[in-house]
């Protein structure tokens, strides 16, 4: 065989130098992002933490809320720890299946359709409207008619998670390759059935994603609940009647006292919702890794 | 499969379990009237007539001025002594969500700085409101200057330092009211409410009346304050400003500046004496006031040697057909007689015997 | 398989023509009811606030509503001012918070071993349990005043140039349109990272490993496999976290400085829509009330507008990255 005409020899060296460099400025840009964002972190939780954790103890948690007035060692926030569980829990309940349900309506049934891509923008649009709008809106249609209680509360923060969970599930459920459902169809599934047993677990991990933040969210919030709940000394464990309280609401009506004592309960509800919060967000990516396929 | 199972059962119970949660609330809650449920039984038979009874039982929702929340926070708490079953909610949250709630009828009374504006009475739709006065109260105008003990001010320089004209503590304003004292080159840094709130009203309203060519900048909830002041959320934020901030210098509710330590200044009042704040100088005020038949009032500027010119008071506004009549009386009736001996520890200034002697007697108005 | 009975339907669309079972009608049916539903909470919000409002409408006129004059003492209501300090600071947010979420996400997803990427995990996760308020009281009472000092030597050192003296110069102060951006940089930051995270991390193994043969680099790969097919999602995350930052209420009102001004200095204290009505509300009756409520009505109308824009401008894009 006669020597091939001159081609260049295959380069197997390195990438050229220039373009090596901009991969590792980039990597290093990432990392310097990631440890950029640890730098609030760690001097929030160090706030809270040094103001907040000499005051916790089993009676802070259960106590309930006595006077501003009052030194640091009497009392405690237990009726606001009671009310933030239940009420996030209900709003939680209520958002998450509807939002989850509504996504699935915008990916698996609306597909590209007017009706879905017009509530899509209207639910990013609601992403937007302020929690204390939120608080107004749920005062109007129903404190108004049936009082202060928790389940208004739980509406407001409701209100507030559903367009984010619906939302970021419909990207998740989106990112589902189509073979998959195609597979599914192939076997002879109904539509509800490869949504539910193809669909949604292999999107699952991502859809619970973004329900913890909207939950995390709602744990968080203050407005809302200002219009509501109105506000209680002891614990109602009732969450349909009478009006309650919660962990966000106190801490910032504790927060603006000039009492110390106030201030203390304040900064230690800051703690305890911190940590509730953050263990709901672990247990529940636990339960998630344990459930979802592998290969993630 | 299995795993199918769990997943669709708990997408199912999911949504039953909202859909249920909403059920069950429009129908418990949709047999209580607009306001607080649970036991609103009134079962006290001695509740008639103004003296405290014992054992009234029920739940009072209330909402409305926060330079009362201390105190009610005190009352409501004590009260469970005499009667145990008597539960209210003080809310706080402003003096206008505090009537509007009231107009809307989803609290049972409401605590207000200032008397119903011309404008919110047709949100009342003719219902009959009840004015209630029960607490006094001083603003203190803090300052952080190290050296300088009694700060002497008057109307015209606070209004002056406030709108941002003199901006240096060696102004020359200051140094006539004070000259014994050695005022520092330190600039101005004034301290105001970022949150709307009565004690802004409150104090505005006296700039108005004391300085009157030289305060332009009105008298409201809210201040259009020179746009290099710092403004602090709630009376605890103010005081924070004023406590880390040499040459700072707002105004607190007494109460508050009292828990923070901070120096306040002498002000001169309307008869041309320099007063201090304290209880006593503030019920002085209170006792000076005209008292409008209605039972409203205001102490700001009041005439008097003793009086101290930034006084305000707080009244609790009943509908006079109120559903929960006999648990109303009974709070405040607590709040006008014993309550009262509360005032002082918590640095607030007890209604004067005349107006409170008025306040009582017009309980019986409440039906 | 051969068990396929007649109620057994194959494919989405029906076409043997045979009954759907009852079960995959009812839950086509819940699943349109929840979608409807938020368009009908979104309508209800629309309908109740905008009622609310229209006194403040009616007494202002158009140019009255967008004038810079707000003065509840005189009954002046613009909200100019406003709707400006909720541009600024969500634009400072999203400038922050972007490239700060993008980067954790690729690092977690292309970088970092997947061992390490749970703890990782479960710091952003940290991150976004931080209630709202907390992240206002330590905006005041900790970053503000340290950030004082910070802004002052700035401010001393470009002042008088020709742009950044007028970005960054005096006058100065810790609460101020820029550490308001930057708290809601920290807040949306979670929401942006942890979506953008989850969308990458679904890209086909395929598409990476096929840049990888033809000899990219790492952020080559990224460029060329990992961004067109996550774009979108990534966008929408984005727009999820631009709405929280125009929405965000509490920690707004503590750190912005409550005090309306148009100022090109990012400095500066300002005042926002979410913001000034959390402060103002609980005094506010009557007109001021109504005034207070338009505000929200008009983050609304900001709110579409924004999106739309940045709806089109992704669909350009992509239409032109995913070629014809």
């Amino acid at each position: 065989m006669a020597t091939t005409p001159q081609q260049p020899a295959v380069d197997l060296r390195e990438p050229a130098s220039w373009r090596r460099t901009k991969n590792q400025i980039m990597t290093v840009l990432m990392v310097l992002a990631m440890l950029l964002i640890l730098v609030p972190l760690v001097f929030v939780l160090y706030t809270v933490i040094s103001k907040g954790a000499g005051i916790i103890s089993g009676q802070f948690l259960t106590a309930s809320i006595p006077p501003n007035v009052l030194p640091a060692s009497i009392g405690g926030m237990g009726p606001a720890v009671v009310g933030t569980l239940e009420i996030t829990g209900l709003a939680t309940l209520m958002a998450v299946p509807l939002g989850v349900l509504g996504a699935i309506y915008l990916n698996e049934y609306g597909k590209n359709n007017l009706l879905s891509r017009f509530i899509g923008f209207f639910a990013d649009v609601m992403t937007g409207v302020p929690s204390i709008v939120m608080g107004l809106f749920i005062f109007s249609i129903w404190t108004l008619h049936f009082g202060f209680n928790g389940v208004g509360g739980a509406f407001a923060l409701a209100c507030l998670m559903l367009p984010v969970v619906i939302r970021s599930s419909q990207q998740m459920l989106s990112l589902v390759p189509d073979p998959l459902r195609e597979a599914s169809y192939a076997l002879g599934s109904t539509r509800s059935r490869v949504t539910l047993t193809v669909v949604l677990p292999t999107a699952i991990g991502g859809i619970v994603s973004g329900a913890l933040l909207a939950v995390a969210r709602a744990a968080g919030e203050t407005a809302p609940l200002l219009f509501t709940i109105l506000t209680v000394t002891t614990t109602n464990t009732d969450v349909f009647n009478g009006a309650n309280t919660a962990l966000p609401a106190q801490i910032f009506a504790n927060a603006s006292s000039p009492y110390t004592g106030a201030q203390a309960r304040a900064w230690g509800a800051a703690l305890t919702l911190i940590v509730i919060a953050f263990i709901l967000l672990v247990v529940a990516r636990f339960i998630t890794a344990r459930f979802t396929k592998v290969g993630r | 499969m299995h795993r199918v199972r769990i997943q669709k059962a708990a997408v199912a119970g999911g949504v039953s379990l909202a859909a249920v949660a909403l059920v069950a609330a429009c129908s418990s809650s949709g047999s209580g009237s607009g306001g607080a449920s649970s036991s609103a039984s009134a079962s006290s038979s001695s509740g008639s007539g103004g003296s405290t009874s014992a054992n009234v039982s029920g739940t009072l929702n209330a909402s409305g001025s926060t330079f009362q929340t201390t105190f009610q926070q005190a009352a409501i708490q004590a009260i469970k002594q005499t009667d145990p079953n008597l539960t209210v909610n003080y809310g706080g949250g402003g003096s206008g969500k505090g009537r509007t709630d009231l107009a809307s009828g989803v609290v049972d009374f409401a605590g207000s700085d200032s008397p119903i504006p011309a404008k919110e009475v047709a949100g009342f739709k003719g219902a009959k409101i009840l004015y209630f006065p029960v607490v006094i109260g001083p603003i203190a105008i803090s300052y952080n200057l190290s050296g300088v003990k009694n700060l002497k001010l008057d109307g015209p320089t606070t209004a002056k330092i406030f709108d941002g004209t003199i901006k240096t503590w060696n102004d020359p304003a200051i140094k006539a009211l004070n000259p014994g004292a050695t005022l520092p080159s330190t600039a101005i840094t004034i301290a105001r409410r970022s949150d709307s709130s009565g004690t802004t009203q409150n104090f505005s309203e006296f700039l108005v009346k004391s300085a009157p060519g030289v305060w332009k900048l009105g008298s409201s909830s809210t201040i259009s304050w020179p746009s290099n002041s710092r403004g602090g959320t709630g009376n605890g934020g103010v005081d924070s400003i004023v406590k880390s901030t040499p040459g700072a210098i707002g105004y607190v509710d007494y109460s508050d500046a009292k828990a923070s330590n901070l120096s306040m200044a002498s002000v001169k009042n309307s008869s041309g004496s320099f007063v201090a704040p304290s209880a006593s100088s503030a019920s002085a005020a209170a006792a000076n006031a005209t008292v409008a038949p209605d039972l409203t009032f205001s102490a700001i500027w009041a005439s008097g040697a003793s009086s101290y010119p930034v006084t305000y008071q707080s009244w609790d506004l009943v509908n006079a057909a109120t559903k929960k009549a006999a648990a109303v009386k009974a709070y405040l009736s607590y709040l006008l007689g014993d309550g009262q001996k509360l005032l002082p520890e918590l640095n607030y200034a007890p209604l004067p015997a005349s107006i409170d002697a008025k306040a009582k007697a017009q309980l019986s108005e409440i039906k | 398989m051969s068990t396929a009975t007649s109620n057994q339907q194959a494919g989405p669309a029906g076409a043997l023509g045979k009954r759907r079972p009852l079960g995959d009608r009812l839950f086509q049916i819940l699943a349109l009811a929840a979608g409807l539903l938020v368009l009908a909470i979104l309508i209800l919000i629309a309908v109740t606030t905008s009622q609310q409002a229209s006194s403040w409408f009616s007494a202002e006129g158009l140019s009255g509503v967008f004038s810079t004059a707000w003065n509840p003492s005189t009954n002046k209501f613009g909200a100019l001012g406003f709707v400006y300090g909720t541009a600024i600071s969500s634009l400072i947010a999203i400038i922050i918070a972007v490239p700060l979420s993008l980067g954790i996400a690729l690092l977690l997803t292309e970088v970092v071993p997947r061992r390490w990427s749970r703890p990782i995990v479960y710091l952003i996760d940290l991150l976004a349990v931080v209630p709202s308020v907390v992240w206002g009281l330590w905006g005041i009472l900790v970053l503000a005043p340290w950030l004082q000092k910070i802004y002052t030597s700035i401010g001393n050192g470009v002042k008088g140039t020709p742009v950044l003296g007028s970005l960054f110069g005096p006058p100065v102060s810790g609460a101020s349109f820029f550490t308001a951006g930057l708290i809601l940089a920290f807040m949306i930051t979670p929401i942006i990272t942890s979506l953008s995270r989850e969308v990458i991390a679904t890209v086909p193994v395929i598409d990476r490993e096929g840049a990888y043969a033809l000899g990219a680099t790492r952020w080559e790969m990224i460029r060329g496999a990992v961004w067109p097919h996550s774009q979108a999602g990534i966008v929408g995350s984005i727009l999820l976290g631009l709405g929280r930052a125009m929405g965000e209420t509490i920690a707004a009102a503590l750190v912005i400085g409550s005090s309306v001004q148009i100022t090109s200095h990012l400095f500066a204290p300002g005042d926002s829509m979410p913001a000034v009505i959390a402060n103002e509300f609980g005094e506010a009756s009557g007109t001021f009330r109504a005034a207070l409520i338009g505000l929200g009505v008009l983050l609304f109308a900001l709110t579409i507008i924004i999106n739309i824009i940045a709806r089109s401008v992704v669909a350009r894009s992509t239409r032109r990255s995913r070629g014809a």
